[in-house]
């Protein structure tokens, strides 16, 4: 689990360090991620081909 | 012009990541789909403020959780819904169940709060880092590490049993011996 500590320059140093020492524990992590990858691995939707097919041939136009 | 066939490839490649950000957001396939084809449209229109060479997942999300936020705000005035109780409701897939737990986690990330749920989903399943979260939200990055401390608290009572299940239970294990049903708790459906 990344647990990057630093602080943007002129922000105020981090307030919440008490709760997120320990950020976000490996099951609920790795049950985000395979949420997220089950969608990733879907198939993209035809619909979004043709409007990308659209968009491409509206600049060739232009 | 090359440029812009070179932004529209990027963008496609990019298309299965907003996908699953739009849905762990709104937790509704069709809804988060719409919300991705909206994404795309704004994108397109104003890949002129794109820098190239920055982060165009991170600006993607940012457009998408845009549109997601204001389609929001239309909604309160089409619902009277000022808790977002129903709006947490109508978001659930009725038929993406396969997974159970899967689903229970959509239907609890559903139940946090919209500032919470977009920044566990950001640095916790997106992998981005907590200071391009913290772009995509507008925010500073404690504030960014303070809402995923409070939606793991939430999302730990809420999945707690499963993670215990997960995690292999402590105590049941005796029970569990017997035909290898590791299941103490099958009450939830």
């Amino acid at each position: 689990m990344v647990m990057s500590e630093k602080i943007k320059p002129g922000e105020p140093p981090e307030t919440a360090a008490t709760s997120s020492s320990e950020p976000v524990p490996d099951w609920l992590t790795s049950r985000l991620r395979r949420m997220f990858s089950d969608v990733m691995d879907e198939p993209v939707p035809d619909e979004f081909k043709a409007l990308l097919k659209q968009l491409e041939d509206k600049e060739r136009g232009s | 012009m090359t440029g812009h066939d070179h932004f529209l490839e990027q963008v496609t490649a990019l298309l299965p990541a907003l996908r699953a950000f739009g849905r762990s957001l709104c937790g509704d396939p069709a809804r988060a789909d719409d919300l991705v084809q909206d994404t795309v449209l704004k994108a397109w229109t104003n890949r002129e403020q794109f820098q190239s060479g920055s982060n165009l997942k991170a600006w993607l999300f940012t457009i998408l959780r845009n549109c997601y936020y204001s389609e929001l705000r239309h909604r309160k005035f089409e619902i009277e819904d000022p808790d977002g109780v129903c709006a947490g409701q109508v978001a659930i897939a009725p038929d993406h169940d396969a997974k159970l737990h899967l689903r229970d986690l959509s239907r609890a990330l559903q139940q946090l709060p919209v500032d919470q749920r977009e920044a566990l989903i950001l640095v916790c399943a997106t992998g981005l880092s907590y200071e391009e979260a913290a772009d995509v939200c507008q925010v500073a990055v404690g504030t960014i590490k303070s809402r995923i401390a409070r939606a793991r608290d939430r999302l730990v009572e809420l999945l707690g049993d499963d993670a215990a299940l997960v995690a292999g239970p402590p105590v049941v294990g005796a029970l569990a011996d017997v035909d290898g049903a590791t299941e103490p708790r099958s009450g939830g459906l």
